[in-house]
C-alpha cells in the first residue's frame, strides 16, 4: 500500500515537473467579469467581446516576440469582495500583464485599492462607471473605455427634463456605481428646476422592496428612476412597482439595460420604461467591430461590448507598445490612444505591431469612441435613450 | 399613511416574509436541537430546492405548486445523502467542524446549481400578476398559498412531533441522545428523518421565495442570516418558536423603512440577532430542546 501511495506521488510529480516546461511563455491579460452576481446576464456578451480582441491578435501575429496572448477569466461576482478575490488570483498566481475589468464599479474600487495598484498593473475597466475612480489615487495605472456616471446622471436628467418629466422619485442601489449615479442626476434635475420628490437607498437582495416603494410613491411622484441592475435587485424592484401599481412611468440607467427584464416581466408591462446606456458613436471604428464581431457570433447592440473590446485591445497594444514590461504598460497605453500618429482601427492589429516595431506613433480609434484618455484616466461618452420595443431595446434620442 | 395602506404594503410583504423566513428556520432549529450544530448550507439547500421546482416546471410545463411536493421530495433525499456523504464522518470530532464542512456544502452546492442553472434570474411564471383585492386588502394568490402552507406545516409538525411515535423519539433523542440510544430508539433512523424534514421544508422556503420574488444562484444564501436571527429569536430548538421568530423578523424587516433610512433595512436582522442574545439568549420561548 505504501509503495503504491510513494509510486502515485512519484508519478505525480513527473507529471507537474512536465506540465511546468512550456515551448514559449504566454502573455497573459486577465478578463475580471461579474459572472455571477447582479449583471450575470450582461457579462457574457463584454467577455466574448474582449475575447474577440485577443482572437484577433492570436491571429495576427501574435504579442511580442509571436507569443500566444491568453485571457485568463476571473469572476469578480459584481461586488467589492468577488472582485478582490479575481484580481488577487489573477495578479498574483496568474501573473497577469493588465486586468481587463472588473465590470462593476464596486468591485473596480476594491481591486484597485487592494490589490492592482500597490502591485503597480494596470487596470482598465469597460463598465465601472462610479464618478468615485475618477477620483482613485492611482499613480496612473486605472483606466476605463467608458465615461463617468457623473455625465450619465446629468445628461439623463437633462433629457428627462426635456421630455417632460417634472416630478420623479429616486431609488439606487447602495453600492458605488448606484450612488454616483444617483447623485449626479439629484444635483442636474434640480438645478434644471426638477422636482426630486423621493430619494432613497436600498440594499441588494431582499425578497420585498414594497415597502421601500410605498415611503417612495409617497412624495406624489407618478416617474420611478431606478438606478440599479437589471439582472438583480432592479427587476425584483420593478416586478413588484408595477405589480403593485405604485408608479407609472419608469427609468433606468446603463444596469438595467438588461434582456433579463424583457424576459421575466414580458414587453406588454415595460411600455412606460425607458433607459440610458452608452453607445457607440457611428464610425469605420464600430463598423470595423460591429462586422468582426458579428462574423463570431456576437451580438453587437448587446451593452458594454464595445468598451470591453476596446479595453482588451488596448490592452494588447500597451503591452506590445511597453515590450512586454509590466510597469511601462500605463504610461505605453497613453501613447497608444493619445489623438496623436497613425490611426488604428479594432482589428487593426498587424498594422499596429508593425508601426510600433518601427517606432512609429500610432493612435488607436476605438469602437465606444476615440479612447484619449484624460489625466484621470477617463473618457467622455455618448449616451442614447432606450424604449422596449417587441423583445429588445430600440434607441429613442441620443442625449445630451 | 392610512392603515389600509400599512397593512398592504408593509405587514403583508412582511408576513409573506415572515413565513418563508419560517419554513426555513424550522430546519434550522430542527437540526441544531437534534444533530446539535448550526447548518450553514441550509439556504443554499433551499435554493436547490427552488431550482428542482424550476426543472419541473419547466420540463413538464406544471404550477410551481404541482412541482413543490416533488422538489421537497427530491431535496430532502439530497439532504439525507449530503449527510451521510459528509456530515456522518464528522459526528464524533467537535461540532465546529461540522459546522465549517456545512459552509464548504454550501458552497458546493451552489457551485453545482451554477453550473446546472446558470447564473441569470430565472423565474417559474412570465410576466407579472397584479394583486386581487379583497376589501382594500391587495393579496396574490401566491402570498396566500405561502401563508397556508406555513400554517400547514407547522400544525402537521406539532401533531407529528407530540402525538407519533417518531415524532417522540426525535424528541427524546433532541433531549438525549445517549440516552435515547439506551432506551431503544434507533439514532442513525432518527437523524435520516431529521435530514428528510429538514431538506423538505428548506425546499419550500426556495420554493415560495422563487414564487414571491425571482430565482437566483444567490438567493438562498441571503437568507440565511434571518432565518439564524428567526431560530434563535423564538428559541433554538422550538418549532412554533421559528415561527414566531421568522415573522417577527419579515415584519421588523418592511416596518423598519418607516423609521430607519431604507439601506439600514438589512440590518434589522443583525439587530434583533444581538438584542436577542445580548438581552434573553434561551429566546423568546426558552427553547432548549424539542
Amino acid at each position: 500500500m505504501k509503495t503504491k501511495f510513494i509510486a502515485l506521488a512519484g508519478g505525480l510529480l513527473a507529471a507537474t515537473a512536465l506540465a511546468s516546461v512550456p515551448a514559449k511563455a504566454d502573455v497573459k491579460i486577465g478578463l475580471l467579469g461579474g459572472v455571477s452576481g447582479a449583471i450575470s446576464a450582461m457579462a457574457p456578451s463584454m467577455l466574448e467581446a474582449s475575447n474577440l480582441a485577443i482572437k484577433q491578435v492570436n491571429e495576427q501575429g501574435g504579442i511580442l516576440d509571436g507569443e500566444t496572448l491568453e485571457g485568463v477569466i476571473g469572476d469578480s461576482a459584481c461586488n467589492p469582495q468577488g472582485g478582490t478575490d479575481a484580481a488577487t488570483k489573477a495578479v498574483n498566481i496568474e501573473g497577469v500583464s493588465v486586468l481587463v475589468g472588473p465590470h462593476c464599479s464596486g468591485a473596480v474600487l476594491a481591486a484597485s485599492g487592494s490589490v492592482s495598484i500597490p502591485a503597480g498593473i494596470t487596470m482598465i475597466t469597460p463598465s465601472g462607471t462610479s464618478p468615485e475612480i475618477t477620483g482613485l489615487e492611482d499613480n496612473d495605472t486605472v483606466f476605463r473605455t467608458v465615461s463617468s456616471d457623473d455625465y450619465q446622471g446629468r445628461a439623463l436628467a437633462r433629457t428627462l427634463k426635456d421630455a417632460g418629466y417634472e416630478k420623479v422619485a429616486v431609488a439606487y442601489v447602495n453600492n458605488d456605481y448606484g450612488s454616483g449615479l444617483a447623485n449626479a442626476f439629484k444635483a442636474e434635475f434640480e438645478t434644471l428646476g426638477g422636482e426630486i420628490a423621493g430619494f432613497a437607498a436600498h440594499e441588494a437582495d431582499k425578497a420585498s422592496y414594497r415597502s421601500n416603494l410605498a415611503e417612495l410613491a409617497d412624495g406624489g411622484a407618478d416617474t420611478l428612476v431606478l438606478f440599479d441592475y437589471g439582472d438583480g435587485t432592479g427587476l425584483t424592484i420593478l416586478r413588484q412597482a408595477l405589480e403593485n401599481g405604485f408608479f407609472e412611468k419608469f427609468v433606468g440607467a446603463d444596469g438595467m439595460k438588461s434582456e433579463a427584464l424583457i424576459e421575466e416581466l414580458g414587453p406588454e408591462n415595460l411600455t412606460n420604461f425607458v433607459t440610458s446606456a452608452p453607445v457607440g458613436e457611428k464610425s469605420d471604428a464600430l463598423d470595423a467591430f460591429n462586422k468582426a464581431f458579428q462574423a463570431d457570433g456576437g451580438d453587437p447592440d448587446a451593452i458594454f461590448v464595445t468598451t470591453s473590446y476596446d479595453a482588451a485591445f488596448l490592452a494588447a497594444l500597451a503591452i506590445e507598445k511597453a515590450g512586454g514590461d509590466k510597469a511601462g504598460i500605463a504610461a505605453a497605453l497613453r501613447e497608444v490612444s493619445n489623438g496623436e500618429g497613425e490611426t488604428i482601427l479594432p482589428g487593426e492589429w498587424a498594422k499596429a505591431k508593425k508601426l510600433i516595431a518601427a517606432g512609429t506613433a500610432i493612435d488607436y480609434k476605438g469602437a465606444a469612441g476615440d479612447q484619449n484618455f484624460d489625466a484621470a484616466g477617463d473618457v467622455p461618452g455618448i449616451y442614447a435613450l432606450f424604449k422596449v420595443n417587441g423583445d429588445q431595446f430600440e434607441t429613442m434620442t441620443e442625449m445630451k | 399613511m392610512d392603515f389600509m395602506e400599512l397593512l398592504n404594503f408593509y405587514l403583508m410583504p412582511g408576513i409573506v416574509l415572515g413565513c418563508i423566513y419560517a419554513l426555513g428556520a424550522i430546519g434550522v432549529t430542527l437540526i441544531f436541537s437534534i444533530l446539535r450544530y448550526a447548518h450553514l448550507a441550509h439556504g443554499d439547500l433551499a435554493t436547490l430546492g427552488a431550482f428542482l421546482a424550476l426543472a419541473i416546471v419547466s420540463g413538464f410545463g406544471v404550477s410551481p405548486l404541482a412541482a413543490l411536493p416533488v422538489a421537497m421530495i427530491g431535496t430532502a433525499v439530497i439532504a439525507v445523502f449530503i449527510d451521510k456523504a459528509f456530515y456522518n464522518h464528522l459526528r464524533e470530532r467537535p461540532k465546529i467542524v461540522t459546522v465549517m464542512a456545512s459552509l464548504g456544502i454550501a458552497l458546493m452546492i451552489r457551485a453545482v446549481i451554477q453550473v446546472v442553472w446558470g447564473v441569470d434570474s430565472e423565474s417559474y411564471v412570465r410576466g407579472i400578476v397584479r394583486p386581487e383585492n379583497y376589501w382594500g386588502l391587495r393579496i396574490r394568490d401566491r402570498e396566500i398559498y405561502t401563508i397556508a402552507f406555513m400554517i400547514a406545516v407547522v400544525v402537521a409538525l406539532q401533531l407529528f412531533l407530540g402525538r407519533s411515535k417518531w415524532g417522540k423519539a426525535m424528541r427524546a433523542m433532541s433531549d438525549n441522545p445517549d440516552l435515547a440510544l439506551l432506551s431503544g430508539i434507533d439514532n442513525r433512523k432518527v437523524i435520516i428523518l431529521t435530514w428528510l424534514i429538514a431538506g423538505g421544508l428548506c425546499a419550500s422556503a426556495g420554493v415560495f421565495l422563487g414564487l414571491n420574488t425571482e430565482l437566483k444562484s444567490m438567493m438562498g444564501w441571503h437568507m440565511l442570516l434571518p432565518m439564524f436571527a428567526a431560530t434563535i429569536l423564538g428559541g433554538v430548538g422550538r418549532v412554533d418558536g421559528a415561527v414566531l421568530g421568522g415573522l417577527i423578523v419579515g415584519v421588523a424587516e418592511e416596518l423598519s423603512v418607516l423609521v430607519l433610512p431604507s439601506e439600514y433595512k438589512t440590518a434589522t436582522a443583525f439587530v434583533i440577532l444581538l438584542l436577542m442574545l445580548l438581552v434573553r439568549p434561551t429566546g423568546l420561548l426558552r427553547g432548549k430542546v424539542l
